[in-house]
C-alpha cells in the first residue's frame, strides 16, 4: 500500500521527533537575541550602569521567553517560555560560580605545580622558600590514609544502620533514625573537638591520623547512613517477597538480593560520604595537628592532610606559600575527580542487557 | 494475635460441593480466618489439597484468593497489619506452630507471583540458581539444573544463548517464565501460583499449562486464575471463592473441576463459571 513497499525499498531509519520546524528555530533565535542586543546597546551608549543593564537583561529575556512561548503554543507556552528563560539564567549563574572557582584554583594553582610538588614533603621548607622546592606528598598520603580509614569505618556502619532501619525494622528504628538525623547536623569543628576532648585531652591518645579519621567518621556516618537508607527503600518489595518465597532467611535476602540490587546506589552513598569530608579542615586541626614530615603511620605522631595544608598556606602573607596552597587545592580537586570516576567505573555493571 | 482482633459477627456458610477426598493430603487449611488490621478478609476457609493434584482457585477480584494462598506458605505474615486464626496443615504438621521455621515452609512450598519479579542484579542463569544459593542448598550439576528448570518453564529455547544477560532484559512474559523456572529449581513439594499466566501470550500460556500438568505427576499445585478455560484445562479440583457486600470472602464450593463447571451445587457458582456474574 505504501510507496516504500511498491518500490520494494526499505526506508532508512529516521527520527522525526528530533526535527524542529524552521519557524520554531526562528522564534527561539529572535527571542534570545533581541533582549541581549537591546541591553548591550544601552550599556554601550552609557545610559545605565552595567549592573542595572544586566538586571534589565534578565527581566527582558524572561519577558521575551514568555512572549515567544505564547506566540508559539498559546497559554501553555507562556509558562514554558518563562521557565526555560529562568532555568537558563539559573544555569548560567551556577556555571559562572563553579567555573570561576575552578578557574581561580587552576590559574593560581598551576604556578607551583611541578612534579616534585606532588612527591616531596614540606620538611625544611619555609613560607618564603622558592617554588622549585618542597611539596605536599606527605599531605596527599595523609589525606588518603585518613579518608581511607574513615571510609572503612563509616561505610559498613552506615550501611548496617540503613539495613537496620529499612530491612530489620527493629523496635528502636525511630530512635536510630532520629539520632542519625541529629548527627548530620553536627558542625565539623565540633566533631574534631569531640575527639580531642574525649580521646586526646584525656591522654588516651596523642595527636595522630587515626584521631582525624575518627573525627571524619562522625561527619561521614550520617551522610552514608541516610543515603543508603534512601537507596535501600528503592529496592522493590517484590524482590524481597520473591527471595523469601524461595526459602531464604532474612539475612540472606539482605546480603544476596537487597544489597546487590542497590549496589550502585550504595557506591553513591559512599562517594557522598567521602565528598562530605574530603575538604574538611576543622575536624583535623585538633586531631592530626599537621606536620611537615611524611608520616604514614596513622597511630603514631602528627600527620599532614591537604585541607589543613591549604588552610595554613593561604593564611601566610608570602606569595610562594600562597601559590603552594593553591596548587594543593588543585591537587585535591584532581584527586577527588580521579577517585570518583574510578569508583563509578568499577561499580558500573558491565554485563550485557542491563536496563 | 487473635486477642487484638475484634470478633466480627459474620458466620461464613459451610463450603458446599462434592468435596475432595481427605486421605493422602499434602496441604490443607482448617477453619482459616484472615485479617488485615481490624478487617476480616477471609472467613472459615477449609480446603484440602491431595497429593499430586492441581487445584484452581477462582472467584471475583478482591475476594481474597491471593491472600489465601499467601497464608499457605507463610508469606501473609510479612505484611505488618496481617493476622490470622486457624490451621494450615502441611505434611501432617501445622505450619503456624511456633516451633516451625517459616523459612523451611517456604522452601518446600514455592510460589510464583502475579507480577514477574526476577532479580535484576542477577543473570538469567543466576536467577534460576538463586533459590539454591539463597537457601544454601548445593547441587552438583548446575548447568543441567538450569536447562531442566528453564525447559520445564518453556523458556529454554528462547534464552539458551544468552544465559548471562540480566533478568531485566527479558520481556514481561519471559520474565514470568523465568520466575517459574526459579521456583522449580529448588524442587518444592507444593507450588503456589498466583495468576501466573496473566502476563503471558496464548502460546506461553499453553506451555505453562503443559508444565503444570507435567509437574502434577510429582508435585501439588495450587493455582489462582481468572481464566475459566484454564481452570478446566489444568485443574483436578476447583474451589470457588466469593465476597458479598462488605463481608469477608469465603469458599462457596469446592470439588472436582467437572462438578464445579458441569453441575455446580450452588447457584452463584453456576452463575460465575458461566459468566453471568458481576
Ligand atoms: N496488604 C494489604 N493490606 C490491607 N488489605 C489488603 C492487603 N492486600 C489485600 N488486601 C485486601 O484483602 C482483600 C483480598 O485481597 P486479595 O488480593 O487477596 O484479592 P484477590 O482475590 O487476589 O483479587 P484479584 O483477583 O484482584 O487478585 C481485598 O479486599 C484487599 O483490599
Ligand atoms: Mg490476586
Amino acid at each position: 500500500m505504501s510507496t516504500a513497499l511498491i518500490e520494494n525499498q526499505t526506508p532508512s531509519a529516521q527520527r522525526p521527533w528530533r526535527k524542529k520546524s524552521r519557524n520554531d528555530v526562528l522564534i527561539v533565535v529572535v527571542a534570545s537575541t533581541l533582549p541581549a542586543l537591546f541591553c548591550f546597546t544601552i550599556y554601550q551608549i552609557g545610559i545605565l550602569s552595567p549592573v542595572i543593564s544586566g538586571m534589565l537583561f534578565v527581566i527582558l529575556q524572561i519577558a521575551a521567553g514568555a512572549i515567544a512561548g505564547t506566540i508559539h503554543r498559546g497559554r501553555r507556552g507562556l509558562a514554558d517560555g518563562v521557565l526555560i528563560a529562568s532555568i537558563g539564567f539559573a544555569l548560567a549563574f551556577i556555571g559562572t560560580v563553579m567555573s570561576s572557582v575552578i578557574w581561580s584554583v587552576l590559574t593560581k594553582g598551576l604556578e607551583a605545580l611541578k612534579w616534585q610538588f606532588i612527591i616531596q614533603n614540606n620538611e625544611y621548607i619555609t613560607p618564603t622558600s622558592p617554588l622549585g622546592y618542597g611539596g605536599i606528598g606527605h599531605a596527599v598520603l595523609g589525606t588518603l590514609i585518613i579518608v581511607g580509614i574513615a571510609t572503612i569505618i563509616s561505610v559498613p556502619i552506615g550501611i548496617a544502620t540503613a539495613v537496620y532501619i529499612t530491612e530489620v525494622r527493629g523496635r528502636s528504628r525511630v530512635l536510630v533514625q532520629g539520632l542519625v538525623q541529629a548527627m548530620s547536623g553536627v558542625p565539623s569543628v565540633v566533631a574534631g573537638l569531640f575527639i580531642f576532648a574525649t580521646l586526646i585531652f584525656t591522654g588516651v591518645f596523642e595527636f595522630n591520623g587515626l584521631m582525624g579519621a575518627l573525627a571524619y567518621t562522625i561527619l561521614m556516618l550520617p551522610t552514608v547512613a541516610r543515603t543508603a537508607e534512601e537507596v535501600l527503600r528503592l529496592v522493590p518489595e517484590d524482590l524481597r517477597s520473591a527471595a523469601l518465597a524461595l526459602g531464604a532467611s532474612r539475612a540472606r535476602v539482605v546480603s544476596m538480593v537487597v544489597l546487590p540490587t542497590a549496589k550502585s546506589g550504595l557506591v553513591t552513598a559512599m562517594l557522598l560520604g567521602i565528598a562530605r569530608v574530603v575538604g574538611e579542615t576543622a575536624p583535623l586541626v585538633f586531631t592530626i595537628f599537621g606536620s611537615a614530615k611524611t608520616n604514614i603511620n596513622p597511630v603514631e605522631g602528627p600527620m599532614a592532610a591537604i585541607p589543613l595544608y591549604i588552610f595554613n598556606g593561604v593564611r601566610q602573607p608570602f606569595a610562594p606559600e600562597q601559590a603552594r596552597a593553591y596548587s594543593a587545592a588543585l591537587v585535591l580537586l584532581f584527586l577527588v575527580i580521579v577517585f570518583f570516576t574510578l569508583a563509578r567505573v568499577l561499580s558500573s555493571d558491565r554485563r550485557k542487557g542491563k536496563k | 494475635m487473635i486477642t487484638t482482633v475484634e470478633a466480627v459477627p459474620f458466620v461464613a456458610p459451610k463450603t458446599q460441593g462434592a468435596g475432595v477426598p481427605d486421605q493422602d493430603l499434602v496441604l490443607a487449611s482448617k477453619n482459616l480466618y484472615v485479617w488485615f488490621g481490624p478487617r476480616m478478609v477471609l472467613a472459615d476457609v477449609s480446603l484440602n489439597f491431595p497429593k499430586n493434584s492441581v487445584t484452581a482457585l477462582i472467584g471475583p477480584s478482591g475476594c481474597g484468593k491471593s491472600t489465601y494462598i499467601r497464608t499457605l506458605n507463610r508469606m501473609h505474615e510479612l505484611i505488618p497489619s496481617a493476622a490470622l486464626a486457624g490451621q494450615v496443615i502441611f505434611e501432617d504438621k501445622d505450619i503456624y506452630d511456633p516451633t516451625v521455621n517459616p523459612v523451611d515452609v517456604r522452601l518446600r512450598i514455592g510460589m510464583v507471583f502475579q507480577k514477574p519479579n526476577p532479580f535484576p542484579a542477577m543473570t538469567i542463569k543466576e536467577n534460576v540458581l538463586s533459590g539454591l544459593k539463597l537457601a544454601k542448598l548445593s547441587n552438583s550439576n548446575q548447568n543441567e539444573l538450569v536447562e531442566k528448570s528453564l525447559s520445564q518453564a518453556g523458556l529454554w529455547n528462547e534464552v539458551k544463548d544468552r544465559l548471562d544477560n540480566t533478568g531485566g532484559s527479558l520481556s514481561g512474559g519471559q520474565q514470568q517464565r523465568l520466575c517459574i523456572a526459579r521456583s522449580l529449581a529448588v524442587d518444592p513439594h507444593v507450588l503456589l501460583m498466583d495468576e501466573p499466566c496473566s502476563a503471558l501470550d496464548p502460546g506461553s500460556t499453553l506451555r505453562v499449562e503443559q508444565t503444570i500438568r507435567e509437574l502434577s505427576e510429582f508435585m501439588t499445585v495450587v493455582i489462582v486464575t481468572h481464566n475459566m478455560q484454564q481452570a478446566q484445562r489444568v485443574a483436578t479440583y476447583t474451589a470457588f471463592f466469593l465476597l458479598e457486600d462488605n463481608n469477608p470472602g469465603y469458599a462457596v464450593e469446592h470439588g472436582p473441576t467437572q462438578h464445579i463447571f458441569g453441575n455446580p451445587i450452588d447457584q452463584r457458582t453456576s452463575d460465575y463459571v458461566n459468566g453471568r456474574f458481576g
